[in-house]
């Protein structure tokens, strides 16, 4: 292998496979083109030296490779405004809850820990980490979104070709065409769901009540003691939850890289709502959703009074039940929101499903 | 105003006119080299990591069609506008007599 070659490799490699013979054989002709030239300009055979310089004209092979793709974004200017405000929501939320639950783990170590700033450091590290967690998740669904909404990527031409709808001046009145889909509400959709697809199913031990070793509910560096909040009945549901969870981010992934709604996707959405009513309802009718009873407090040596545990089981199941009924009324609402729109005529000009 | 600055302006003022020129040069077939050969003569200097890209795009939209041959035991690949970019010329000549007679009375305007 020769330095030409060895150059058209180089930028090869950063392209994309199915363009990188072609390109790689233009590169090639190219720089015996320039170098054929060379010679006859310089009265002197090609050697070492004069490829070395042609190549270095030629350019770095990272941004010759780089001219062939145009622009790319891990979140690009589309998505960037909703990025940055789902930051600022979710972060100083994801900050509180970081800071808690480290103070937290640090008082579960078996050691005690006797210096202040010992404890510190560990509630800080803590914190960092799970806010650097978070921001790479978050940074990874965006990305995620980004190249799905590319309708078109780098095509077989080596052509970056974004596709989008034709921006419509209607959509800076506040009447909202039927079938436009609403990127926010779409993306809010996506991080909540993904959120709720990771707490519920790899960090279920958020939902329990932590004691310290006194018995005060109150955050305190000590001894913690927990019992978990929701009953394994509940639990028995998250499988079904995370199937519609994953279902429904599929369907906003498609509904982004759309641009519209239609029927067909109306009705997916109304089957997935369906769905969701129905797991609502039978955890409704289930006896019980919270996992705190007389026999866990005395499991874990904590002594209360039966009146006191029984307020607290009942109150605590009534708010689980208000939001199911909560989430029930607000599908239906969306229910008979879609089913209206399927039926009536959509706003002049609007993107028309089939 | 820095020569930098100034360079950049005079950059960006060719880019613009570069599609039609490589479109305009054309009609005949040409390889990529004596397409810039054929530019830097009538003044127009255009380096090789812009050009080929710009020929990939403008074929993958169809104004340009090219082919492999092999010529002095070396493959090159030959260019030449389509029906479509024939087609779409005038229109673009049209369209740059246009921009140039307005910057022309703009400029006078401005004198």
């Amino acid at each position: 292998m020769n330095l030409i070659d060895n150059y058209a490799s180089e930028v090869g490699r950063r392209l994309p496979r199915k363009d990188r013979a072609d390109i790689e054989a233009e590169i090639r002709s190219a720089l015996q083109d320039l170098l054929d030239e060379r010679s006859r300009s310089m009265g002197k055979p090609i050697d070492n030296e004069m490829t070395f310089e042609v190549l270095k004209e030629y350019g770095d092979p990272e941004k010759v490779a780089a001219s062939y793709h145009g622009e790319r974004y891990l979140i690009g200017p589309r998505l960037y405004p909703f990025f940055i405000k789902v930051l600022r929501v979710f972060f100083p939320a994801i900050a509180i809850l970081a800071g808690f639950w480290a103070m937290v783990n640090v008082s579960r170590q078996v050691a005690p820990i006797e210096n202040i700033s010992g404890t510190f450091v560990s509630v800080l590290i803590g914190v960092v980490t799970t806010v650097i967690s978070a921001l790479g998740n978050l940074v990874l669904i965006f990305a995620i979104i980004e190249w799905m909404m590319r309708n078109e990527g780098f095509t077989s031409k080596g052509n970056v070709q974004p596709t989008r709808r034709e921006w419509d001046p209607r959509s800076l009145t506040r009447i909202s065409p039927p079938n436009q889909i609403k990127l926010s509400d779409l993306i809010t959709e996506i991080v909540a769901c993904f959120a709720a697809i990771v707490i519920f199913n790899f960090y279920p031990q958020m939902f329990s009540l932590g004691f310290t070793s006194g018995g005060q509910w109150y955050l305190g560096i000590g001894n913690w003691t927990f019992i978990p909040l929701l009953s394994q009945a509940f639990f028995h549901y998250i499988p079904y939850l995370t199937a519609v969870w994953v279902l429904t981010i599929i369907l906003d992934i498609i509904l982004l890289r759309m641009g519209f709604w239609n029927t067909t996707t109306r009705i997916v959405s109304i089957g997935l709502k369906v769905i969701g009513i129905l797991i609502a309802t039978s955890l409704l009718v289930e006896p019980s959703l919270i996992g705190v009873s007389a026999s866990s407090f005395a499991a874990v040596g904590l002594v209360a009074s039966s009146d006191t545990i029984g307020v607290m089981i009942f109150s605590l199941n009534q708010l689980v039940r208000l939001i199911l009924l909560l989430i029930i009324f607000l599908s239906g609402l969306d229910i008979i929101k879609a089913i209206i729109r399927i039926h009536r005529p959509s706003f002049p000009g609007a993107p028309q499903g089939k | 105003m820095t020569d930098d600055s100034f360079e950049n302006v005079i950059l960006e003022l060719r880019r613009g006119v570069i599609v039609l020129a490589v479109l305009s040069q054309l009609n005949r077939e040409k390889y990529g080299y004596s397409l810039i050969n054929s530019l830097q003569k009538d003044g127009l200097e255009i380096d090789q990591g812009t050009l080929y890209p710009l020929l990939r795009r403008l074929e993958s939209q169809g104004l340009l069609m090219s082919s492999w041959r092999i010529e002095t035991d070396r493959p090159r690949r030959y260019y030449m506008i389509s029906d479509e970019g024939r087609t779409l010329l005038p229109r673009l000549k049209e369209e740059w007599n246009n921009i140039v007679s307005m910057m022309n009375r703009m400029l006078k305007q401005g004198e």
